[in-house]
């Protein structure tokens, strides 16, 4: 059983003596509002020990123009007052109540006119009118008339009878603890000491709380930050690099051919600017035309500068750590970055023109595509998923080309993300001696299949609500 | 990508085995199979091996990798004795011209099908959308060498193939629904190409259509073959995966004299490779004997030289062999990718957090303790939204996609309050107080960097609660910061103050303007704040 409130417990002490009493009598005994006593009565009442009578009391209270006639009579009072043998018509029509009194009079037949005299019928009196304005009960048809005339108007006010149960004496005496309940603990009670003595109210836990929404960050962030972390610990190197890159850095220096598909304005965002080109792009160029210096024979013809110029918002974050590489020749290098990159794609539920990339690099003498295959299956290892296995593929800048997919549970095998050794056409112009290994997934794919979402726009265009729920800590299984 | 039907009974006969066999393990010569039907397969290949784009070419690599015939395949070509002229006006309008006769065919539906559907495919994947090659194929029989491709005036007349009236070929472009498709290739030409007989009778018009007269059907028995375009790797790559895949389905290939020389000869090209940097490159064990098995299985020819070298025969149809780590793949993909032991590089290193990463990760911390929300809007948005509604003047440095996909995605953000103020009405019915922010990229030409911005909307929000959270934000990440009267119309006058750092504005805050509000169909007060992150010290210069 819940226990009892004080206030609870004050109102049946108070109802021992009383019995049944309506709540504004008990309101003036307890020092507080009718409405409060009735609402400590109903949760008194739930729990058995009182209850609550609503009765509903018909009122009547007088209008403007009641309030007047209950003081001066109604008007067809003070006409049959003012008429006296010998009154005429014309007398009676100076009288200030005449317009109204004068009709009520024929009406009920309290008055004659012969020519111009005016004389009382016999027995005349609107004593029982009177009567009905001062003491008005919905029984008496008179007081409806009154209310019709709007003399009088009717009100409903609810009252409530509050009577103590059986349970409610008995619990009364056995003795109730009275001390006055505090709601909060005080400094002064604290400091004091008297929260030795104080009674402090007692909450029913059982009540769900008021919902507090914490500040958060968003749960795709939460796994962007995973990823990071994990990459952090195999020890890898962040980078952050910009949205516009030059299609040098973009494709060119990728060795991606300058008539490619994917470099068509179908395919990528351009952008009116253009950079000059770094120094050593001749070294690009020609690995293009012919191969460079190395086992290649490039794609042949002619490699414009002008299409290299020209700025675009990256394709992918290699372009990124293509840069960084090219800064820092030396092996070892391991590196990563996670970042928006942007496609010319049409937008659905799981298209969006702009996406965020991960993307890793390692850059040692001697590392191996075995290596590419055992950072690849620690990652996913690490992200929760158990089943990883590889198939070849095709990107225009790796030799070998991988495809990595992991198992899950009640999907199968899903493609996670392609992989690759940089080809040297890729690495011999910029001075990088040693093998790249590299990789790159989605994160919004995860994201899509942990989250449980059904439209990726929902990650950029949420539902504050969602964000509100999605817990910090979500429970994975097998990394989704 | 090209998705390849593959009928199974041809699939079965040409590769020698079952169709179980073959679907099993055609993923691991890098494929994915996209349907299995009744009677066929649709199969997905990558772009670099046009020569797995017909039935023919799949079951040669299959024949390999299942060990039912490995080693080079090798295509005898003798003289057809026809010949070719090729005119040299063409040279700057469309200058390579590839051609090979093709004798013995037996066409029937299917195999009409499946070479048209090769010819399309080595369009996408090899032309570029037959900018680059466009491939014509001829009943031989319907018209007489010699062949002339020359340069055409374009009120040529002739009757276009699927028409049975003739029209000038300028009137084809018009008309011609592959006149249509693919005008942009030479309308710009004062005269376009074309390829007679020794009648003058028209063959084709490329790379638009050819004519009706030498339409292939099923009684045609002799094929001629025409690939023209503009780079001539790609010409004879598409002649040599078009010839082979013909002869592996039984006809015989014929050379054809264009300009003194005899083409196509089908021949391998020779590459010597190191068995030692393979063997390093992919971290496995190989022998020159080892690995010239593996390129065997690849229908490589291969022949060890010395114990490290290997002189490998690379097929005429393999255009994806540019350079030796091209055949290091095939090695590795015939040894097989599940067999090469995957262990992480030993080397130690140490890993190191990017400091504006860092930074970032600090702002979303102190963003959260003052109980903000993240959200993560998209960097593409619209003027409308970024200046428009906010009062606001266009930035200089707003960078313009030239081709959007849509007018809500029109320029790259250049600040992200009016994105929160988007969020904002999206949540419009979600409860208050709602309180927002969001970290990240923001560009200025085509600089990237930082930026933060907070929002908080409820019936009380003010002046002061946006002061509040601004300096809240600017103190945890060590912003020594001054305030001046801002004159941002984007907030109401009086209520508004700009973040000064070393003289200059780096952000601003304060109560947004009601008319800011009513753009964005707002109804309740919004306290906000936007700073620049370069102005955290220690940000680095990109």
């Amino acid at each position: 059983m819940a226990e009892l409130t004080q206030n609870e417990k004050r109102l049946l002490a108070i109802l021992e003596k009383e019995k049944k009493a309506d709540a504004p009598h008990l309101a003036g005994l307890l020092d507080a509002t009718p409405e409060a006593v009735v609402q400590w009565a109903h949760l008194a009442g739930d729990k058995g020990f009182a209850t609550v009578e609503r009765v509903v009391v018909k009122e009547y209270i007088y209008t403007d123009e009641g309030k007047a006639y209950a003081q001066n009579g109604l008007p067809e009072t003070q006409l049959l007052r003012f008429i006296l043998p010998g009154t005429t018509l014309a007398d009676l029509q100076k009288h200030e109540a005449f317009k109204i009194g004068f009709g009520q009079l024929r009406k009920k037949g309290l008055v004659k006119v012969e020519g111009t005299s005016v004389t009382k019928t016999a027995g005349a009196s609107t004593d029982a009118d009177e009567a009905a304005i001062r003491n008005p009960s919905g029984a008496d048809p008179k007081t409806k008339d009154l209310i019709k005339r709007g003399i009088l108007q009717e009100s409903e006010t609810v009252r409530y009878a509050i009577a103590i149960t059986t349970a409610g004496l008995s619990l009364v005496k056995k003795g109730l603890d009275l001390r006055g309940e505090s709601g909060t603990l005080t400094r002064d009670q604290i400091i004091s000491g008297e929260w030795k003595t104080a009674n402090l109210r007692k909450y029913d836990v059982t009540k769900l709380p008021k919902k507090a929404w914490p500040g958060k960050i968003h749960p795709y962030q939460r796994i962007i930050a995973e990823m990071r972390e994990i990459l952090l610990e195999m020890g890898f190197t962040e980078l952050y690099g910009g949205i516009v890159q030059q299609s040098y850095w973009n494709f060119d220096a990728l060795f991606q051919p300058q008539d490619h598909p994917a470099r068509e304005m179908q395919d990528t965002f351009y952008l009116r600017e253009t950079l000059p080109l770094p120094p050593g792009y001749e070294k690009v160029k020609a690995m293009h035309e012919c191969g460079g210096e190395t086992s290649s024979t490039g794609w042949g013809g002619i490699w414009k500068e002008e299409k290299a110029e020209q700025c675009v918002l990256r394709t992918h974050t290699t372009s990124v750590s293509i840069q960084y590489l090219a800064r820092n020749p030396n092996p070892p290098v391991k590196a990563f970055c996670i970042g928006r990159v942007y496609r010319r794609e049409t937008i659905d539920t799981t298209h969006l023109a702009e996406f965020e990339q991960l993307e890793g690099i390692v850059m040692d003498e001697g590392v191996t595509f075995g290596n590419l295959l055992g950072i690849l299956r620690e990652f996913y290892h690490r992200m929760g998923f158990e089943g990883v296995r590889f198939k070849p593929s095709y990107y225009p800048y790796t030799e070998p080309s991988l495809d990595a997919e992991v198992y899950v549970e009640g999907i199968g095998w899903i493609e996670m993300g392609g992989a690759g050794i940089f080809r040297e056409e890729v690495t011999a112009p910029l001075g990088i001696n040693y093998p790249v290994l590299a990789w790159g997934l989605g994160v919004s794919r995860i994201a899509m299949l942990r989250l449980g979402l059904k439209d990726l726009r929902y990650l950029h265009k949420s539902d504050v609500a969602f964000l509100r729920e999605t817990p910090a800590l979500r429970h994975t299984k097998g990394g989704i | 990508m090209a998705v390849i039907t593959l009928p199974y009974k041809y699939l079965e006969r040409l590769t020698r085995t079952d169709k179980k066999t073959i679907l099993d393990k055609v993923a691991f010569i890098g494929s994915d199979v996209e349907r299995i039907e009744e009677d066929h397969a649709d199969v997905e290949f990558f772009p670099d091996r046009p020569d797995l784009f017909s039935p023919e070419g799949v079951a040669r690599a299959m024949r390999g990798y299942l060990g039912i015939e490995t080693g080079l395949s090798v295509y005898p070509v003798k003289p057809s004795g026809i010949s070719f002229t090729v005119d040299p006006a063409l040279a700057n309008i469309r200058p390579v011209l590839g051609a090979a006769v093709i004798r013995g065919v037996s066409f029937d539906d299917e195999s009409i099908q499946s070479i048209m559907s090769l010819q399309e495919s080595l369009h996408w994947a090899v032309g570029r959308g037959r900018s680059k090659v466009a491939i014509g194929i001829h009943d031989l029989d319907t018209v007489k060498p010699p062949f002339h491709y020359i340069a055409s005036t374009k009120s040529r007349k002739f009757i276009p193939l699927d028409y049975t009236e003739s029209m000038t070929m300028d009137e084809m472009l018009l008309k011609h629904p592959k006149g249509r498709d693919y005008a942009k290739i030479v309308k710009d030409f004062p005269l376009f190409p074309l390829i007679v007989d020794k009648d003058d009778h028209v063959l084709s018009f490329p790379p638009i259509i050819n004519g009706e007269r030498t339409r292939v059907t099923l009684d045609t028995k002799n094929i001629l073959l025409d690939t023209t375009g503009t780079d001539k790797r790609a010409v004879g790559v598409a002649v040599n995966i078009i010839c082979t895949a013909m002869a592996e389905a039984g006809a015989t290939i014929e050379s054809v004299e264009i300009g003194g020389v005899q083409t196509p000869t089908l021949a391998p090209v020779e590459r010597t490779v190191s068995v030692q940097e393979c063997s390093r490159l992919l971290g496995i064990e190989l022998t020159a004997v080892t690995m010239a098995g593996l390129l065997r299985k690849m229908r490589f020819g291969a022949e060890p030289a010395g114990a490290d070298k290997l002189n490998v025969q690379v097929p005429c149809y393999r255009a994806d062999i540019m350079h030796d780590w091209d055949l290091f793949e095939d090695v590795a993909i015939a040894y097989g990718y599940d067999r090469i032991i995957a262990a992480p590089p030993a080397t130690f290193t140490v890993g190191k957090p990017h400091p504006v990463q860092v930074n970032a990760a600090l702002a979303r911390e102190a963003f959260c303790g003052l109980g903000y929300l993240e959200v993560m809007p998209f960097t593409l948005t619209n003027e409308d939204v970024l200046y428009k509604k906010m009062q606001r003047d266009e930035k200089n440095g707003v960078l313009h996609v030239m081709h959007p996909i849509s007018i809500e995605n029109t320029v790259v953000r250049t600040e992200l309050l009016p994105l929160l103020l988007e969020f904002l009405t999206l949540n419009r019915h979600r409860e208050l107080p709602q309180r927002l922010f969001t970290v990240g990229d923001v560009v200025d030409s085509c600089l990237t960097y930082q930026q933060a911005a907070g929002v908080s909307t409820h019936p009380d929000a003010d002046f002061s609660e946006a002061y509040a959270s601004a300096d809240a934000m600017l103190h945890e990440l060590s912003i020594d910061y001054t305030v001046k009267e801002s004159a941002d119309a984007a907030f109401i006058d009086g209520r508004r103050g700009d973040i000064i750092v070393a003289g200059k504005k780096i952000g601003v805050f304060g109560e947004i303007h009601p008319a800011v509000l009513n753009a964005f169909e707002l109804e309740h007060s919004v306290a906000a704040f936007e700073f620049d992150l370069r102005a955290v010290p220690g940000y680095p210069v990109l």
